[in-house]
């Protein structure tokens, strides 16, 4: 239980900041449906095909309204609503009701000039420049100033802040070091130009600027509030925890912390004002979801599991809404070690793993199709590529991937000399000595912990001899502090990525990159990734071929096999209008609105 | 006596430290840390190493332990990792909803309990009393966790008769009634749940207590002197065979405590049982430390509250 | 857990009772004597059942055969992974009985021993073993075993019963410490001792067998609250490993309300056998607690 929410935290840092963006964007880009590309085509049985991202309810709206919010989660959520500084995914869900981020985005995620604010990149100069509309108002009736955008580099950058938030990427910004050294007053790379316009001078240009990375923050502060704050007492502020200025359609009205949030209209959003009166949102359990939905207790299920999709699959009461979500799982191979004081990836020959017939082998054995098919409803799919399909310009859907064929894996096995020697039914290695493989698989529900029994016997059928290091599937965070530690127990292990917008996989495939867990580095891929994120690839073309390109070699080296992609659920109750998940959607949260008084039972 | 509670309190202390070396101990064996969860492409491995490093998880755990019992001892149980404020704070939210649900559940209990074994005892080895017995029995053999499922789904979820999750509505501004009766409502179903499976020791105590009483001089007097039974009941017999009862309130809490741990995972209330749970699911050591802490001083507190009320109520009894 | 507390003031000393009470009693008592009889018949069934169940080829999944109904392939239908559920609960039941055994004989054996010269020698070994008592009784156990759980590095049954001993013997070895010194006072001891009869023999040969009463009442209470922990660790999934069945992760699967209410053959069964177990031991508990006891002897 626990450690499921744990993933959902790990993953929905990444996916949180992206919720928000995509929460409302204008005309453009529409011609491109996330779930109609890729990956999920081969199936058959997919269920997600069926469902629309938006709401058909057509009928005569009432007058208000109040929008019962469900938030499936097993622990009480945090209550850090500030973007700069919350931590939990579940704040972040929380935040998509009263916040707005800055920048629009377009289906690829990149920063359009439509939202709250617009962004200019000079490549020359390497200067970002931020202008922001006027009119626009905070939720207590203040205008917004440049100095609101400024403010949250100041706390991010401070000495006193403890997130997570000051790293490599933020370090990007001229002067953010001195800063946080306390060696400048302020960042010297962040200027004001005029009350509308402000200048941010960074050390590389890549093309995460686009994608509101590489240093630039997506989200303001509302300077007048928190100010004079000092920024390590601004997490336990009231102005953060109980009740925040914020710049989305509703506000934050009453708090049982933890539990519940009551939110209402913000008179002064500046799309207009919303047509629902309030929103309550409360914490339910992933076991009492399903019943409550059916009960008719609450509008919408944020979090919604798709293993749970059986117990609501049958309910006359609610539509099901699905999007694609930016998330892999993977099986990755320990090919190396990281050198921890070089900071470097080394590879290893030696290692058990070493032979890419093994790798594809063990690849091509898995009955993944099934498994999406039985457990998760066509939910999820077999993933072929390390950019999730929701990047329509980045992802490939002709890759091949690893598709399930256990004689393809007996032929690989044989021909690499992994054959059974002494009868037992398992294959030796190329030298004829026993292999035992060890698998690392993250502790999960009882589905997961069924799943990996299924896997060994796929692994069991083709004569591998797969068992669990350590005798069973390991707790979340022993699970990555035992893989990034390069545990020797260790020689495969499943794991899994939120990717975050920036389809970048620089941070976790690089020589230097200490979660690049499968520790395969060569100079051939290394100069590919580093072609990804340079200069040149703000062509997205350049970009897509030289990611093509990447993922070819990661396909026929296999150090890491990507396994799922999968799609996000959402039940929503039929009284609700004008309700959309789609990432490049017309419609705001300020749009939705109610066809009856409670919702339908 | 004063003096002897004063003692017992001073034994206390080294009992409470030994327990937070232990629990300090085990905290530093526990793989991963608060930051593991905060892994993702686009966190920064050298932040991570550099929080560790200012949040001193990186000192040797002597250092640790020093910094952190001074601390303790000034009331300071330190910050919580996850939920980032003072972990006092965060438990004294949920130790208080603990405190409520244990409160209706003790009510609960005694309305329930006392009048089965009064019955029980009154009609000793009648039909009533072997009903009576077979629930104390089934309610001692039926694992709290299946009963609060089974209770969950049924009163819950099916006839929709309570919340089935959170300790309050937030429509309501606290200090108001419909605050009062919306907490209430939450705390109902929970505590009806505790409060049948606790059941079972009061009443056969209680049972067998009448059951001596019945057999002793004075009730023999009263019943020659002809004061009619009922009287007899409500007058002598009752009024002695409750008394000690009053003593198991002590274990009751104890029991409460270890409950806690299930009771409010599965009705996902949150109180001081979930948190541990949670906590131990996100690494969040200096609040499990503070929670064992607070559990064994509590379950010190409740033996030594029932050896007072077990001295006040038997003078026989003397509190050492 | 309030359980395993339950009134065991009720234990009043009483001169030592032999077999024969013990038999008088259940002859009086039916029932005790029926669930006593059930209670062997079915945990020998369930050890020799379990002999001939294949575990990896029981554990083996079978998607197909997700939620599969009771019928004849599967007597008692089949989990999520297709497995068939009879076949857990026979073996699921083997191994929380064999546990709950192993942990009672552990820590009775552990609690007597240490009770025994508490109480017969006194003086600083006493005081020594009391504080030790005193202080485990004051850390919350459950608490305590599931922080234990989280930091062993390698999962086994062996390391699961040895982190559940640890704590569970201090109940046994206070209760049978406070018979002890009363018994050690008396004049039979004292006659042993001018005899010189070495103090080992006195302990084992003489005082123990005297208490052999109450040991087998303690025994058998917290046997039925052993398996209760086990069960109930393995529910909130700090118990056996998952690979292992248990009666606990069968009950866990009544998290999900669909289980809970339609798949009724994954969870109900076990929950039964929990609570029969429960029963039967308890019934029986009662009667070898009477017949220790004189006062409310039935015959």
């Amino acid at each position: 239980m626990m450690t499921k929410k744990k993933w959902a935290v790990a993953s929905s840092l990444a996916l949180s900041s992206m919720l928000v963006l995509a929460a409302c964007n204008d005309e453009e880009n529409e011609t491109t449906t996330p779930e109609e590309d890729g990956g999920s085509t081969e199936e058959n049985a997919d269920v997600g095909a069926d469902f629309g991202t938006d709401t058909t309810n057509a009928e005569d709206a009432i007058e208000g309204g109040t929008l019962k919010v469900a938030l499936v989660a097993e622990s009480p959520f945090q209550g850090i609503f500030s973007w700069t500084l919350y931590e939990d995914g579940y704040d972040a869900d929380i935040m998509e009701f009263s916040t707005n981020a800055i920048f629009e985005t377009d289906g690829d995620f990149l920063a359009t000039n439509d939202g709250i604010a617009s962004m200019e990149v000079d490549e020359e100069a390497k200067v970002v420049t931020i202008k922001i509309r006027e009119d626009v108002k905070w939720s207590d009736g203040e205008p917004l100033k440049i100095e609101d955008l400024m403010l949250p580099y100041e706390i991010i950058g401070h000495a006193d802040y403890t997130g997570v938030r000051y790293d490599a990427d933020f370090k990007n910004i001229v002067g953010a070091e001195e800063y946080n050294a306390g060696t400048a007053e302020t960042i010297s790379g962040i200027k004001k130009v005029d009350e509308t316009t402000m200048t941010i001078e960074v050390k590389e240009i890549s093309p995460a600027l686009a994608s509101i990375g590489a240093g630039i923050w997506g989200y303001a502060e509302p300077s007048h509030i928190l100010k004079d704050i000092p920024v390590a007492e601004l997490v336990e502020n009231d102005a953060v925890r109980v009740n925040p200025v914020t710049l989305g359609p509703f506000k934050i009205n009453k708090i049982v912390p933890g539990e519940s949030v009551e939110f209402v209209k913000n008179e002064h959003y500046w799309k207009g004002e919303p047509k629902l009166d309030s929103v309550v949102l409360k914490v339910v359990s992933a076991s009492s979801i399903a019943v409550a939905m059916q009960n008719g207790e609450y509008d919408l299920a944020k979090g919604f599991s798709a293993t749970a999709y059986d117990q609501i699959e049958t309910l006359e009461n609610i539509e099901i809404l699905s999007r694609e979500e930016l998330y892999y799982s993977y099986l990755g191979f320990k090919l190396g070690k990281f050198d921890t004081t070089a900071g470097k990836v080394v590879m290893d020959d030696s290692m058990k793993m070493a032979n890419k017939d093994l790798r594809k082998a063990m690849g091509y054995a898995l009955n993944i199709e099934e498994v999406s098919d039985v457990y998760y409803y066509g939910l999820r799919s077999r993933a072929n590529s390390f950019i999730p399909p929701v990047f329509s310009s980045f992802h490939n859907p002709d890759l091949p991937g690893y598709t399930y064929d256990p004689d393809k894996a007996i032929e690989l096995l044989d021909a690499a000399g992994y054959v059974d020697t002494d009868g037992d039914g398992l294959r030796e290695d190329p030298n004829g000595q026993p292999l035992e493989i060890k698998l690392a698989t993250m502790a999960g529900d009882d589905i997961a912990e069924q799943i990996t029994q299924f896997w060994l016997q796929n692994w069991a059928d083709v004569g591998l001899n797969v068992t669990l290091a350590t005798g069973r599937s390991i707790e979340f965070n022993a699970f990555y502090d035992k893989v990034q530690a390069d545990d020797p127990e260790i020689d495969i292990f499943m794991g899994a990525w939120g990717t975050g917008t920036n389809p970048s996989p620089m941070g976790l495939y690089s020589n230097d990159a200490p979660f690049n867990f499968s520790r395969f580095a060569t100079d051939e891929s290394q100069e590919l990734l580093v072609a990804i994120d340079s200069p040149e690839a703000f062509d997205a073309d350049f970009r897509a071929e030289k990611l093509l390109a990447w993922e070819e070699l990661m396909a026929e080296e296999a150090p890491v096999i990507p396994m799922n992609n999968r799609l996000e659920l959402e039940p929503v109750n039929k009284r609700v209008k004008n309700y959309s998940i789609d990432y490049t959607t017309d419609l705001g949260l300020e749009d939705v609105e109610l066809t009856a008084e409670e919702p339908i039972k | 006596m004063w003096k002897t509670i004063l003692r017992r309190f001073l034994v206390m202390i080294p009992q409470l430290f030994v327990l937070s070396l232990l629990i300090f101990v085990m905290a530093q064996f526990m793989p991963g840390d608060p930051f593991t969860g905060a892994i993702t492409p686009d966190t920064d491995p050298a932040r991570i190493e550099e929080l560790r490093e200012k949040a001193g998880l990186n000192d040797p755990w002597y250092e640790q332990y020093g910094r952190w019992i001074g601390n303790a001892l000034q009331g300071d149980f330190g910050k919580s990792y996850t939920y980032k404020m003072e972990v006092s704070t965060l438990i004294g939210e949920r130790a208080l909803n603990t405190f409520w649900l244990s409160l209706v559940s003790v009510i609960l209990l005694y309305i329930i309990a006392i009048p089965l074994g009064v019955l029980a005892g009154r009609y000793h080895n009648s039909a009533l009393d072997k009903t009576i017995i077979l629930y104390s029995f089934i309610t001692y053999a039926i694992p709290t966790f299946v009963l609060a499922l089974v209770f969950l789904y049924f009163f819950g979820y099916k006839l929709n008769w309570f919340p089935t999750g959170g300790s309050v509505d937030v429509q309501y501004d606290p200090g108001t009634m419909g605050y009062f009766w919306s907490k209430l409502y939450h705390m109902l179903l929970p505590a009806i749940t505790y409060a049948i499976l606790g059941t079972t020791s009061i009443i056969q105590f209680l049972r067998s207590e009448i059951i001596d009483a019945k057999a002793q001089d004075y009730v023999r007097t009263a019943r020659s002197k002809g004061i009619p039974m009922r009287k007899v009941y409500t007058r002598h017999i009752f009024r002695n065979s409750l008394l000690p009862i009053a003593a198991f309130l002590g274990f009751t809490i104890t029991g409460l405590l270890g409950g806690s741990i299930f009771i409010e995972t599965i009705f996902s209330f949150p109180g001081m049982g979930q948190l541990f749970i949670s906590s131990i699911g996100s690494r969040d050591y200096s609040v499990i430390t503070a929670l064992v802490m607070l559990f064994g001083f509590l379950t010190l507190l409740g033996s030594l509250l029932s050896d007072i009320i077990m001295s006040i109520v038997d003078p026989r009894i003397r509190i050492e | 857990m309030a359980k395993d507390k339950k009134d065991k003031q009720e234990v009043v000393s009483s001169p030592p009772t032999g077999m024969q009470v013990v038999i008088r009693e259940f002859k009086k008592d039916k029932v005790a004597l029926f669930s006593l009889i059930a209670l062997v018949v079915g945990i020998i069934t369930i050890f020799v059942w379990a002999m001939f169940i294949d575990q990896t080829e029981l554990m083996r999944v079978s998607l197909r055969e997700k939620f599969a109904e009771p019928g004849s392939t599967f007597w008692l239908g089949a989990d999520q992974g297709g497995r068939d559920i009879l076949g857990q609960l026979i073996i699921g039941a083997r191994n929380s009985i064999a546990i709950a055994i192993a942990i009672t004989l552990i820590t009775g054996v552990t609690g007597v021993v240490i009770g025994l010269v508490c109480g017969y020698f006194g003086g600083w070994i006493d005081n020594m073993f009391m504080r030790i008592i005193d202080f485990f009784i004051t850390i919350p156990q459950l608490m305590i075993i599931i922080v234990f759980v989280t930091i062993v590095p390698k999962y086994t049954v062996p390391i699961f019963i040895l982190i559940m001993s640890l704590f569970l013997w201090t109940g046994t070895a206070r209760l049978v410490r406070s018979k002890a010194l009363s018994e050690s006072k008396r004049d039979y001891v004292n006659a042993s001792k001018t005899l010189g009869t070495s103090d080992f023999k006195i302990i084992f040969g003489k005082i123990m067998p005297n208490l052999s009463s109450i040991i087998i009442v303690e025994l058998t209470l917290n046997f039925a609250g052993n398996v209760g922990i086990e069960t109930g660790l393995s529910y909130l999934g700090f118990g056996l490993p998952p690979t292992t069945p248990s009666l606990g992760t069968l009950v866990s699967y009544a998290n999900n309300p669909l289980v809970l209410s339609s798949k009724w053959w994954v969870w109900l069964p076990a929950s039964l056998l929990i609570l029969l177990l429960m029963l039967a031991i308890n019934y029986v508990g009662q009667a070898l607690r009477r017949s220790a006891d004189a006062k409310q002897r039935l015959g």
